[in-house]
């Protein structure tokens, strides 16, 4: 050990050790938001449709729910759910393993509540933003609620709350960072158990903020990939019937991107027929 | 000769809070109609289209089709089959066209096919297509709304209505939010509908138009049907003040001093 005040090759060396764990990191994060997407989801069609009593509940589990912190939630899932199975047993006499139950099963439990909450209100704002007349149209047609949910309402309004779901993901992400309170070793735990050894938390910390920088910067750039993809394009997807739809087209067959987006304007205006 | 299907609207009352849109309306639509519903605004003209395929719930009044009577007032839980059968024999074109705007023009008109009618995706397809060549608009099938003209939605959304080969065409003012040049392509579509028989009632203000394409003409003021005739009667011969009092002013506007 040399006594220099910043190890700044550490920094970089230990970076493959700490990646060894990106995958545990990964998938407490993808686990937790799947699961908090689905509760927000469903929190938020109570909330909206106003099922009686399941609502209040509802209310009332957003505001516990984002008036805590993660890391007391975390505590609380760790400590608690044990207790609780505890007292079942005792109480009923069942033999429920409380041992057999791994730390990442109350990382991603803590996890998902946490950011349930939050996507609740992202859904809830998304699904009010669809407009009125695309309910009215799907119910004329003879769809069920739950038909028009599934097939219009819900796929318009997550292009709506993409951007909201992405943000919520890479916080995600990044409140792994805190799962080592369940016993879960992440990243962020691995850092700590390196740094154990050679007393060197400062450079672990800041490769920790590399790792994390690098993998949501990652994440930013797919996001914006899917929310291209589930936009309407701009422009018209090429026709299948284009065979019968003679000489419309034909004259741009070749020609390069812009001026094809001219004539495809022409065409939608002049194309009344 | 088979009885020809109809529908009995009867006794419908609808209001707003404290404001009595519809004040018992009772209309007897028989197949082939083509109704024209015309009057101030504010007189419930929408409001009626709305109540007959359950997008507002009435207070009371029920609609009878092939002896079956259905309750309108009941609210949309308890009732809900028969809603949506109603629904399915009724076919809604809107004002704003409402066509899903994640859809392209061929998915619009394919989806009650295939979530609603059950029907495979191949066959909706076929429809849809067909649907859409019927209107003018197969060339456009595979673009989205936000890529149409007003008038070319319209024309979708009332291919839409028709693949549902529903037993009744409601249209609540089809044409009003489209810009005038566009307006005569969708009426064009509509007057098309009426020659091949398909039973309508037509909320509008294009006046000229309702007296060429609708066989019957009723008045609407103040949540009651105070006209009800031929279009040559209730435009020529209204029997109450208040319809001579409309007709005046919306001929009025027609008048040449109001054209720049």
């Amino acid at each position: 050990m040399s006594g220099k005040i910043f190890d700044f090759k550490l920094v970089f060396t230990q970076i493959p050790d700490l990646l060894k764990y990106l995958p545990v990191t990964m998938e407490l994060a993808i686990a937790s938001t799947l699961f908090g997407m689905l509760l927000g989801l469903l929190i938020a069609v109570i909330k909206i449709k106003h099922v009686k009593v399941l609502d209040k509940l509802a209310t009332f589990y957003v505001s516990l729910v984002r008036g805590t912190p993660v890391l007391v939630q975390l505590y609380i899932a760790y400590f608690g759910v044990p207790m609780l199975l505890k007292y079942i047993n005792q109480q009923t006499g069942s033999d429920l393993k409380v041992a057999a139950i791994p730390g990442f099963a109350y990382a991603v439990l803590a996890l998902g509540f946490n950011q349930s909450a939050f996507d609740a209100e992202v859904f809830r704002a998304a699904l009010l933003s669809v407009d009125k007349g695309q309910h009215e149209a799907a119910a004329a047609l003879g769809m069920t609620g739950g038909q028009a949910l599934r097939r219009i309402i819900i796929p318009e309004a997550l292009t709506v709350a993409l951007p909201s779901l992405g943000n919520s993901f890479i916080n995600a992400i990044k409140g792994t960072s805190l799962a080592f309170t369940c016993a879960v070793v992440e990243m962020t735990a691995e850092g700590k158990i390196l740094s154990g050894r050679n007393y060197r938390y400062f450079e672990v910390y800041v490769s920790l903020a590399l790792i994390y920088w690098a993998i949501t910067i990652l994440f930013e750039n797919v996001l914006k990939l899917i929310e291209k993809k589930i936009a309407i394009p701009e422009q018209p997807a090429q026709l299948e019937t284009e065979q019968q739809g003679k000489g419309a087209r034909k004259a741009d067959g070749q020609k390069p991107e812009k001026q094809k987006k001219v004539v495809g304007k022409r065409e939608r205006l002049t194309g009344e027929a | 000769m088979a009885e020809k299907k109809q529908f009995a609207v009867k006794n419908l009352h609808k209001k707003f809070h404290d404001n009595v849109v519809l004040d018992g309306i009772d209309l007897t639509i028989r197949e082939g109609d083509v109704l024209g519903v015309i009057g101030p605004s504010g007189t419930g003209k929408s409001t009626l289209l709305r109540c007959i395929n359950q997008l507002e719930v009435p207070e009371s009044g029920s609609i009878e089709l092939e002896g079956k009577t259905i309750d309108l007032s009941n609210g949309r839980k308890s009732n809900k089959k028969n809603i949506i059968e109603l629904r399915q024999r009724t076919g809604m074109v809107f004002q704003r066209f409402n066509l899903f705007q994640k859809k392209t023009a061929l998915e619009n008109v394919m989806e009650g096919l295939v979530t609603v009618q059950k029907k495979s995706k191949e066959e909706a397809r076929k429809i849809a297509l067909r649907e859409l060549t019927r209107v003018g608009m197969e060339k456009w099938a595979n673009h989205y709304p936000v890529h149409l003209s007003g008038g070319q939605q319209q024309r979708v959304a009332i291919a839409r209505v028709l693949a549902m080969k529903p037993d009744l065409i409601l249209m609540d003012e089809p044409t009003s939010s489209l810009d005038p040049e566009l307006v005569g392509e969708v009426l064009e579509t509509i007057r098309r509908l009426a020659e091949e028989g398909h039973t309508m009632i037509l909320v509008s203000h294009e006046m000229a138009f309702i007296r060429k394409v609708a066989n019957r003409c009723i008045f609407l003021d103040g949540g009651k049907i105070v006209e009800d005739g031929t279009p040559k009667e209730v435009f020529q011969n209204p029997r109450q003040e208040r319809t001579k009092e409309f007709l005046r002013k919306m001929s009025l506007l027609e008048a040449p001093d109001y054209v720049i």
